[in-house]
């Protein structure tokens, strides 16, 4: 039995395509804490711990190259019903920065909403790979994103809208994998769009015509056509009546998005500190430890969600563009290896985890230069947090094991 | 899955292609940001952290002529808390127990600042901790999160010479000192206001230094910023008086309890040895610039203690102002000065009846008897030879009616009537040659200044080769020449050693014993209803040819041979004493 699921000796290979980025992100990581650790004690500080936790990591990396890909595959429903579960509890625990998004457990603390990144992509894996040539796209999109609303309403109520967002956005990559047509992933998006789009005039004439477009050359029936454009017309004016029944906090934070200078005190505060930062850096930066706006605690959470202020300060626009240049050569190599898998669930997976890791860079570095709004969600292996980096590792050590070890399942 | 493959790769296409999209944007927005935007940011990030913090530089010290510090500087400190900083580990026992504040009043203030956007700024709680206090809130400093010590410059005054009128106080500087054109002052500092603090504001004011701190958000310090400019404070320059600190003193208790005022002077230099106006006021009773409630205590005080009486204080010269007079008769040749006139005690001048001091009369006096005795109607008679003209010419040469330039601020220059002041105060025909008797003998219209009379000796003890009096050591002062013979200079001298000196002299009490000679001469001033102001004014020349002036006048102390001229004799022993 446990033959099935486990490896008793395995030769472990590494994919050192997908190692290699992730260890410069890792260095990367560490100096930047460590360079804002100032006058506290190493002990104390956050790059003491991170260094911990990337200990830590190496060991869950290596610990995970003995669990056989089948495992996952089968307790993937398993898991969903644990996290749910799980997600239910962390409603009733006790919150903590008005939020209750960690389990206590004497006292080790955990937030089951990051384990659920890697469960909900097992969990839609599994069902693609079992049913995407059973059914037709139209069934397919609402079941997964069915799967996906579950934990991710659970999130949404903690609050954490930053990571509620993710569990639906990596579906339309899979369901994309699994061959669903673009134009009808559009069509469920589109109306979700035109809400947004329509907080600005500008923008949603914009979005109107990059739909006509889109249907223009998707070329479906007239009819539909035609349909698709007034539902998204009617959702355009549902606007005004959702933004009514906003909380106060929920709408300002869309108007600093708009304007962060609107409120250059409250909430659009980070964005503009942040963005001063960043600017300030210039190509080269200030240099290692230099950074006035972060090191005089201008920055909130600046070891966390805005650590890319602190790169962006003193290493400058040269190493924001190794950055970017590293985690676009990690997801190209991953998804160029999920194409010559044969072991369809581990495809999928793969896939799966490329969404989460993009879905994470981009919100995280356009929410530090307000272009997208604050939605806390920290950048993959850069960010200081223990359970996102052991996450972010596993993922990256499930995904060397489903390369290593490509069986079809 | 030959079908499957290829669909593959057109998804990886896509995929690859919306990442790049995605990642290219981002960039451009980084590269407008961080390239193109830079030069704004930075200027941003500047105006955001970086705080000019003001570093007080402090004022001159002044120290008398044997380089004693009469004034010096301490730095106070108030006790101050950021209510952020103060956690559940404040032991507020004890901090009450050591500042003696109800500790329900500290938590109250800290609680209501816990929560405000100001929680980082500090609350101030105790002004001007005693040294006691500060030593022991340092010992418990871990008891005391948030705790700090709030330094600003103060004058202290360690010698027990008081010097209050002389050396003056410190205000905050006003509105309108501020608003002046090119106006180094700013919101804050202190001024001197009074006295040598405010004659020498430009000597003694330091300048304030400029460092460059980095703050965060919350206005928190981090330090100096090594690479801004920094200007250093410049400490004020100290200065020296020509003040003896111990001759000083002695002459401080011999007028407490007194109104009046009392002054010594070299006479050759100017320089003035020791300066009292009574009453004085304690420049150690407060810390820091003098709180307005102080200051307005004193200055509706009826003893008037914030008048300094030397340079302000307005007194009839009395008898001393004879010599004046003394100084026309022998500079005139046609009058004989060892010509005997009369004194019956009484003089009868049309229908004014003019008495000498003693009713019973002098007899037959001369001019050396009528100083020595200080007989009125000697000069009574005599001033019949001149007018208001030659008493006002020989007066001004005299120093009177003019300020004698003593460097402190908003001196008196006293009143000599001439005919211009009498037809203006009297009209022309309200006023006749009557007056005149009076003048002669320092009464009616003709006020002096302490300061002036003092003056007049160091011109007599000089033969009229003196200088304006001052009170900066090593500073130059301007010569004072007064023209008269060899032989009226010897002959005024040779009068005034009588008058201390040789029996029946009103200025006996002056005598000393050894050390020098004492010359000098008495003056009453007549106040009724009220006891009369007693002068006596005089050098010393010692016998080592060491000059020292003086001029005193109490207030209702009576006749100047009662009260002024035994004190004037201690001051005189005391200088002597001091010498050897």
């Amino acid at each position: 039995m446990l033959n099935k699921y486990f490896f008793y000796k395995k030769n472990i290979e590494l994919k050192w395509m997908i190692i290699l980025p992730v260890l410069v992100l890792l260095s990367i990581s560490l100096i930047t804490l460590y360079s804002t650790k100032s006058s506290i004690s190493l002990i104390e500080s956050n790059f003491f711990k991170q260094c911990i936790f990337v200990l830590f990591g190496f060991i869950i990396f290596y610990i995970l190259q003995y669990v056989r890909n089948v495992f996952f595959y089968e307790m993937a429903y398993v898991f969903y019903f644990i996290l749910l579960i799980l997600l239910i509890i962390t409603l009733f625990m006790p919150s903590k920065f008005g939020a209750s998004r960690w389990i206590l457990v004497g006292p080790i603390r955990f937030q089951p909403s990051e384990f659920g990144k890697i469960i909900i992509v097992f969990t839609l894996s599994k069902f693609l790979a079992d049913y995407k040539n059973n059914i037709n796209d139209w069934k397919l999109i609402p079941f997964t994103l069915l799967i996906a609303s579950f934990p991710a309403i659970l999130i949404f109520k903690q609050p954490d809208l930053g990571t509620s967002i993710i569990f639906p956005a990596v579906t339309f990559p899979m369901l994309l994998w699994a061959g669903v047509r673009p134009f009808h992933l559009f069509v469920v998006i589109s109306p979700i769009l035109s809400i947004i789009a329509a907080f600005n005039l500008k923008l949603f004439y914009s979005w109107m015509f990059v739909l006509i477009l889109v249907i223009f050359l998707s070329q479906p029936k007239v009819k539909n056509g035609i349909v698709l454009f007034i539902i998204n017309l009617f959702f355009g004016t549902l606007s005004s009546f959702l933004w009514n029944n906003l909380y106060a906090h929920q709408r300002n934070r869309i108007l600093t998005f708009l304007d962060p200078t609107s409120d250059p005190l409250g909430a659009g505060y980070q964005i503009i500190q942040s963005i001063t930062a960043i600017g300030s850096g210039g190509f080269l930066g200030k240099g290692f430890g230099q950074g006035s706006q972060t090191h005089l605690r201008f920055l909130p959470v600046r070891d966390s969600d805005f650590i890319i202020s602190v790169i962006g300060e003193e290493f400058g626009f040269i190493l924001i563009f190794i950055v970017f240049a590293t985690f676009y050569f990690l997801l190209y190599n991953i998804i160029n290896s999920s194409s010559k898998l044969n072991n369809k669930f581990g495809s999928f997976a793969l896939i799966g985890f490329v969404s989460t890791i993009f879905f994470h860079v981009i919100i995280n570095m356009g929410m530090v230069v307000s272009l997208f709004p604050v939605t806390g969600l920290p950048l993959p292996f850069i960010s200081y947090g223990g359970t996102f980096l052991l996450t972010m590792i596993a993922i990256i050590s499930i995904i060397n094991n489903i390369i290593s070890s490509d069986i079809e399942v | 899955m030959q079908n499957f493959n290829y669909k593959r790769k057109s998804t990886i296409l896509i995929m690859n292609f919306f990442i790049g999209i995605f990642f290219f944007i981002l960039l451009i927005k980084y590269f407008q940001i961080q390239i193109l935007n830079h030069q704004k940011y930075v200027n941003k990030s500047r105006r955001n952290s970086i705080r000019q913090v003001i570093q007080k530089a402090p004022r001159g010290i002044i120290y008398d002529r044997n380089g004693i510090a009469i004034v010096d500087n301490r730095p106070i400190f108030d006790l101050q808390l950021i209510p952020e900083d103060v956690n559940k580990n404040f032991d507020y026992h004890l901090f009450s127990s050591i500042t003696e504040i109800d500790s329900n009043s500290v938590k109250l203030k800290v609680f209501n600042k816990k929560n405000n956007i100001n929680k980082f700024k500090p609350i101030t709680i105790k002004r001007h901790l005693s040294y006691i206090e500060m030593s022991r809130l340092n010992e418990n400093l871990l008891s005391f999160p948030g705790m700090l010590f709030s330094e600003l410059p103060a004058r202290v005054y360690p010698n027990n010479c008081k010097l209050s009128h002389t050396l003056g106080y410190l205000r905050e500087v006003n509105e309108q000192q501020i608003s002046i054109e090119n106006s180094v002052y700013k919101y804050g500092d202190i001024i001197g206001t009074a006295g040598i603090e405010k004659q020498y504001e430009d000597v003694l004011r330091g300048i304030d230094g400029v460092e460059f701190h980095m703050v965060d958000k919350f206005g928190r310090d981090h330090g100096i910023i090594d690479d801004e400019i920094k200007y250093n404070k410049k400490s004020g320059s100290s200065i020296q008086l020509t003040i003896d600190s111990d001759l000083q003193l002695f002459c401080e208790e011999l007028m407490y309890g007194k109104n009046g005022a009392l002054i010594t002077m070299n006479p050759i230099s100017g320089e003035i040895i020791s300066i009292v106006s009574s009453p004085q006021f304690d420049l150690n009773s407060f810390i820091g610039p003098i709180p307005f409630s102080t200051w307005n205590n004193w200055n509706r005080d009826k003893s008037k203690p914030l008048n300094n009486r030397v340079i302000n204080g307005y007194y009839s010269p009395g008898s001393i102002f004879k010599l004046v007079t003394a100084a026309m008769i022998l500079e005139n040749p046609s009058i004989n000065h060892n010509e005997k006139i009369n004194c019956s005690g009484n003089y009868k001048y049309y229908d004014v009846d003019m008495n000498c001091w003693n009713l019973d009369g002098h007899g037959d006096v001369n001019l050396n008897e009528a100083i020595k005795y200080s007989c009125n109607v000697y000069f009574y008679k005599l001033i019949q030879e001149f007018n208001l003209d030659d008493l006002f010419n020989m007066s001004e040469k005299m120093g009177f009616n003019k300020k004698t330039n003593i460097d402190l601020p908003n001196e008196s220059s006293g009143i000599i009537p001439d005919k211009k002041y009498m037809n203006q105060k009297y009209t022309s025909r309200g006023w006749a040659f009557g007056n005149l008797l009076n003048f002669v003998i320092g009464q009616g219209e003709v006020i002096t200044t302490p300061i002036q009379i003092a003056q007049f000796m160091n011109i007599i003890a000089t033969k009229g080769e003196t200088k304006e009096p001052k009170l900066l050591l090593n500073s130059k002062s301007k010569n004072i020449k007064v023209n008269l013979n060899d032989n009226s200079w010897k002959f005024i001298q040779q009068s005034l050693e009588d008058v201390v000196n040789q029996k029946g002299g009103t200025g006996l009490n002056t005598k000393i014993d050894k050390g020098g000679i004492v010359s000098g001469k008495t003056g009453t001033v007549e106040n009724p209803p009220n006891e009369p102001h007693s002068w006596f004014a005089g050098y010393l020349k010692t016998e080592e040819n060491d000059l020292l002036s003086l001029a005193i006048i109490v207030e209702n102390g009576g006749k100047g041979s009662a009260t002024a001229t035994p004190m004037a004799k201690r001051v005189f022993e005391k200088y002597v004493s001091i010498k050897q």
